[in-house]
């Protein structure tokens, strides 16, 4: 057994202290220790998607990271990705206005997915999409809505970065 | 601390690999050496024709850096075929060599490369040549107190071609079989440097010696690459599992071996014509 | 609360049914903040992990829990010893005790007869230390040999089940006298075998449940992933020996099940029994390698088709034999049956006579659950065997198809099982659904494409889905609408929402019933519901808008008998527009429903006379036996023939669901659906070997497709009211009923030039290859 190893990071803005097991997953202590329970376990193995977060901006899958190692870091999941007023990210709103989603257990792994794919590829073609995507797994969409989301918050983006709103 | 915990230790990079097989309790070990932290295994220098990558480098960073393409463009190409991006922006080369997983791009690209692998331990340092690393799937020369620290590849000089293929049954997923390819031609336009390595197909990358022989001294325009596909698959040693028979690997990695040849020749066809 | 008698006006032209309404899920489901039974964390709970078998067939020599139990944070470990005494049947409560004749193994008794059967429960302050205690555990087995190929398992000496006697689970057949003569004189008969292979329903969220018991209370708090708040609620109590009265359960988000969470497993039952052993609240989440091996699988089946054709190319009669695997531990303790594949097999042709025999077998493997559309192995028989004739006579299979399809003029029509058709459209969807691809061009294309060694292929699938199910338990759903004293409507209904959007759907219903905004629309599933199935069998438009919409409408009849009153007019005069009731032409003479509603609770005297406070009804619906509809597919594709590799190029479905709710979540099921059959087609198999491991226990092996391998799906839809309220029909499984076939007839078409035919599937890149050497090698000799 070893001694709980304290851990501080920065959870969609909230700052948190929790003193972890160095085996716990980052995505079971943003879950239990920091109670952000929109990173969601569909396999722990990095096979599915559904647990990817941003870890300092960049997409990662939490079941295949310890807490431990992200000490100091930042890490955005669905929930972060709101407005402080509770509107909805661009891409939210698309999955939302698509039917990007039918029982939402895949969708905040999506969601992150899909921000961080469009912050890369701005003017994605469908098949970039397709492809780009991939590493989501969806087992009730038949990834339909999902696709037509990602080209209506790529166009929104996109209109949006043109004339030089922030994103 | 390696040396100290022997076989109780495992090292910690990416995590890509190492950490699904924990989740699984199919690997197991008392302690967890994170080496994300270690700095020196992070940069990328080139010298005396060679590109020295730290092994702690991410895949992203390999797919996007435009000196890299330049220099080692298999090693850019072979990238976009590893997982999904999520994976990539953990996953390291030197995890991925070291893994050694047999359908893997990365140990393919070394051994197509003459890539040394550059090993430390707590006491000394060697090199050893990426056609020696790899000795079976998942088993590699790494002793248990040793970290693989950088892969040195040469960078390939003159007009050379670049090319890889592979087939998976979804995208992104493991290679049911591959084929890793450069080739490098003279002022004559005829080849002087030839490597086909395919993947995937056994339970480590293998030289496809009788067709690098045929391609050298070769003219780009007399090749029959479907040919020399076929050649590629001579000698292959092939494992048969529940993806795929032995003898599909064979007859698809010698489809694609032939692709990516033939994808190598066009690739300094397209250089000539641009610096035309 | 008495629903008025008087005539009233019908609702007005719909506002929210028939329009794509964004889904009032939606928000909290893209924010992640949607509420999964492992988000529910209760005070002192406790965790709970499995340790399962790791051979198919054994004898437990030996099981000792002693340096398990005594692992520090280990608060318990159980065997059967300790909870399989407490229940008598596997049952679940939709069936009798007679027709569940699994044996009542909570857990593995003396012997093990699945890789994942459980041995042991853990109970521990988390999961981590549970399994921690797994690996402590000390089990000796003694091996036997295991029961595996479902084909054989009617004469394997070795029993899966020795205390039944025999492997097979049930036979049974029908021989229609006419079906041999009519064969006999048929100008081609063709018979031929398809099998299809195990599959998961694999829902991104895997089963699970809290259980909280709380003996002082007399009651037990149960959150759970489930698809039938009410089945488990039923289930719960008789196996805790409760009245269902003292069973809370509490229906959250639920991630997906596609049939996996209608009943009880084995496991679910295991943790209910625990948690009230150990008097904490315990909480069991299942794993994605325990979802993969142990968790229901479904699918498994071959069937042997005879079909006969005369010199017009109709069919004259067809004959069928079935054979199912059970599995082990079927779920709700009942073997696999084959009633709806027997009855649903001449789907949308006139095939005037048919002959059958169905079985079913237990294997040492997992047991057989439901899976979106659990007979569709009739269609998948029925379509390959279409373009199997079709490939024999020489006769594109559009044709054949043209050939036997039932048109309008047939109906009513009675099938040769006894079905009877009145509002189906199936040779509609059929030229709506080849005229969307351009059928014929495709022909052109296909044949220059072969000129430059490319093959490409359409495959077309054509089917009837019995939708809304109105038997026995299953037939009717409640509803319980109440307008609140502010003008907002609360609804409860006894179903499972778990993607389907009936939070959405059914707002919209009552919404457009009532004359309100469906945003002031409340839907609530779980305790304090009314009885029901729960969600499943494509019967959510059907039977849980028919029960909204009678609830709703009893409502109306008091809103309008109330506003009639207050507004000195007949009710036949009186509108309802979003929440405002006013006389029709005047609209200055109205009254806000919040105002109404507030009279009725709390003005008594203000009540018309004869008058009962309160605005609230209860209703049931109880559906026809049976509403269909049918749809057709098509769908193109290239195969690679250096490579194996099959590529999807358009998929297209003409539908016909009756009257939509909301077309964008009808069309969200199909294409999850289709999905779902293009990943069995190419992707998807969980196989065991020959000692009964499972080979896919990882989602690396388990291969459901990603976005790159699913082309845009085009959908047209052809409208025939069923004869229901609203005029409904149900769609949930239709998209996986009519894929498999749809691609393997696709890929067949592609690989005609080398007269290669797949008959089962997943259609691999190792299969291709193997096929088409396999010809060649024929055509050398």
């Amino acid at each position: 057994m070893t001694e709980p190893i304290p851990v501080t990071t920065t959870v969609n803005g909230v700052p948190h202290n929790a003193a972890v097991e160095a085996r716990k997953t980052l995505a079971d202590y943003l879950r239990e220790d920091c109670l952000v329970t929109g990173v969601h376990l569909g396999c722990e193995q990095g096979a599915c998607g559904a647990c990817t977060v941003l870890l300092d901006g960049i997409a990662v899958r939490a079941c295949l990271l310890f807490a431990v190692q992200v000490d100091g870091s930042t890490v955005t999941t669905a929930e972060g990705l709101m407005d402080p007023d509770g509107t909805l990210s661009t891409v939210q709103e698309a999955f939302r206005n698509c039917h990007g989603l039918q029982c939402g257990f895949c969708t905040p792994g999506f969601v992150i997915s899909a921000t961080a794919f469009l912050e890369n590829h701005p003017h994605p073609t469908l098949d970039d999409i397709r492809t780009g995507l991939s590493g989501n797994l969806c087992r009730c969409t038949g990834y339909q809505g999902i696709v037509a989301a990602v080209q209506q918050a790529a166009s929104k983006l996109s209109t949006r970065s043109g004339s030089e709103d922030k994103q | 601390m390696l040396a100290a915990h022997g076989d109780e230790a495992k090292l910690l990079a990416g995590g890509q690999s190492l950490v699904p097989l924990l989740a699984l309790r199919l690997a197991r070990c008392e302690h967890l050496i994170d080496i994300n932290g270690v700095d020196a295994l992070k940069t990328i220098t080139r010298a005396n024709g060679s590109l020295r990558i730290g092994a702690m480098v991410r895949q992203a960073t390999i797919e996007a850096d435009l000196t890299l393409l330049e220099a080692a463009p298999l090693l850019t190409l072979a990238t976009p075929h590893i997982g999904h991006f999520q994976i990539r922006n953990r996953g390291t080369i030197g995890g991925s060599v070291a893994h050694a997983d047999p359908a893997a791009e990365y140990p393919a690209v070394a051994v197509a490369l003459d890539a040394e692998i550059e090993i430390a331990s707590a006491t000394s340092r060697r090199a050893v040549a990426a056609t020696d690393f790899f000795d079976g799937a998942f088993s590699t020369a790494l002793e248990d107190d040793e970290l693989l620290v950088a892969i040195i590849l040469p960078v390939w000089s003159g007009q050379s071609g670049f090319a890889i293929r592979e087939v998976a049954r979804r995208h992104g997923d493991f290679a049911l079989a591959g084929a890793a390819v450069g080739i490098q031609v003279d002022q004559q336009a005829n080849i002087d440097r030839a490597a086909v390595v395919l993947f995937g197909v056994g339970n480590q990358p293998q030289r496809a010696t009788a067709a690098e022989a045929a391609l050298l001294g070769m003219p780009l325009e007399k090749l029959n690459t479907a040919e020399l596909g076929r050649l590629a698959t001579t000698d292959l040693l092939v494992i048969d599992d529940g993806h795929a028979s032995a003898s599909y690997r064979r007859r698809v990695g010698a489809h694609l071996a032939g692709n990516a040849i033939a994808s190598a020749v066009r690739h300094i066809c397209e250089e000539e014509e641009k610096e035309v | 609360m008495t629903t008025a008698e008087t005539a009233s006006a019908p609702p007005e032209a719909a506002r929210f049914v028939g329009q794509s309404v964004r889904r009032v899920e939606d928000k909290r489901l893209v924010t992640g903040h949607g509420r999964y039974v492992d988000d529910v964390v209760l005070p002192g709970m406790f965790h709970v992990a499995f340790a399962r078998s790791d051979f198919a067939r054994a004898r437990i020599v030996a099981l000792d829990t002693t340096a398990a139990a005594a692992l520090p944070g280990v608060h318990a470990v159980f065997t059967a010893s300790e909870l399989n005494h407490h229940v008598d049947s596997l049952r679940s409560s939709m069936v009798t005790a007679e027709q569940a004749i699994v044996p009542a193994h909570v857990l593995a008794d003396g012997d093990v007869r699945f890789v994942g059967d459980p041995i042991a429960l853990v109970v521990a302050d988390n999961r981590y230390l549970a399994e921690d205690a797994i690996d402590l555990l000390d089990v000796e087995y003694e091996a036997l040999l295991p029961v595996v190929d479902f084909e054989q398992a009617a004469s394997d000496q070795n029993l899966v089940h020795p205390e039944l006697g025999t492997n097979v689970a049930g036979v049974e057949h029908s021989t229609n006298a006419g079906v041999a003569p009519a064969l006999a004189n048929a100008a081609v008969v063709v018979t031929e075998t398809f099998r299809q292979h195990r599959q998961r329903n694999m829902p991104m969220e895997t089963r699970g449940l809290v259980v909280d018991w709380q003996p002082y209370a007399e009651r037990v708090d149960i959150w759970a992933s489930t698809q039938s708040p009410h089945e488990l609620t039923l289930t719960a109590a008789r196996v805790l020996n409760l009245g269902e009265h003292q069973v809370r359960v509490h229906m959250g988000d639920v991630g997906g099940a596609f049939g996996q969470k209608v009943f009880l497993g084995r496991d679910e039952i295991a943790v209910l029994l625990a948690a009230r052993a150990v008097g904490r609240p315990l909480k069991w989440i299942e794993d994605r390698r325990e979802n993969l091996i142990a968790a229901n699988s479904a699918r498994v089946d071959r069937t042997t088709v005879t079909m006969g054709l005369d010199d017009d190319a109709r069919i004259v009669a067809a004959e069928i034999d079935q054979l199912n695997d059970s599995g082990a531990y079927p779920l709700g303790g009942v073997p696999a049956n084959s009633n709806n594949l027997v009855s649903m097999f001449p789907g949308p042709y006139a095939i005037p006579l048919m002959s059958w025999s169905a079985g079913s077998v237990f294997t040492n493997t997992s047991g057989r659950g439901a899976y979106r559309g659990p007979w569709q192995m009739e269609t998948v028989a029925r379509e390959l065997m279409i373009d199997t004739l079709a490939r024999r006579i020489g006769m594109d299979p559009l044709e054949l198809r043209r050939h036997n399809v039932i048109r309008q003029e047939d109906l009513p029509y009675t099938t040769a099982t006894g079905n009877v058709y009145e509002r189906i459209s199936p040779a509609e969807t059929l030229e709506q659904a080849v005229a969307m691809l351009d059928y014929d061009a495709f022909r052109v294309g296909q044949t220059e494409a072969r000129l430059d060694g490319r093959y490409l292929g359409v495959g077309l699938s054509l089917f009837i889905e019995p939708t809304s199910k109105g038997a026995g338990a299953l037939g009717n759903e409640g509803a319980v609408v109440r307008v609140e004293l502010d003008g907002s409507v609360s609804v409860y209904m006894g179903t499972g929402s778990h993607g389907q959007g009936l939070e959405t759907t059914i707002a919209q219903v009552v919404a457009d019933e009532l004359g309100i905004d469906m945003a002031v629309v409340a839907f609530h599933q779980g305790h304090g519901s009314p009885y029901g199935f729960g969600t499943g069998g494509s019967r959510s438009a059907v039977i849980a808008g028919g029960a909204a919409r009678a609830a709703a409408s009893g409502v109306r009849q008091q809103i309008l008998h109330l506003a009639a009153h207050v507004l000195e007019a007949g009710p036949e005069d009186l509108r309802i527009e979003l929440g405002v009731v006013s006389v029709a032409g005047t609209p200055t003479r109205s009254v806000s429903v919040a105002e109404l509603a507030r009279t009725a609770y709390t003005q008594p005297e203000a009540l018309p006379p004869d008058t009962a406070p309160g605005l609230e009804h209860s209703a049931r619906y109880q559906a026809p036996p049976v509403t269909f509809s049918n749809a057709a597919h098509v769908c193109t594709c290239e195969v690679d023939v250096n490579t194996g590799i099959v590529t999807l190029l358009r998929y297209l479905v003409s539908e016909d669901c009756g009257v939509m709710v909301n077309p964008m979540i009808v069309q969200g099921q199909i294409a999850g659906g289709v999905a779902q059959g293009i990943g069995g087609a190419l992707f998807e198999h969980s196989p065991y070997d020959t000692d009964g491991n499972p080979l896919a226990a990882t989602m690396l092996d388990y291969l459901i497709p990603t976005s790159a391998e699913i082309p845009i799906i085009e959908i047209g839809h052809i409208v025939t009211p069923s004869d229901s309220p609203g005029g409904h029909k149900g769609v949930g499984e239709g998209g996986a009923i009519g894929s498999p076939p749809c691609v393997v007839n696709a890929v067949n078409d592609a690989l005609s030039p080398f007269g290669v035919a797949f008959t089962k599937q997943p259609i691999t890149p190792n299969a291709v290859l193997r096929a088409l050497d396999e010809v060649r090698t024929e055509s050398a000799t």
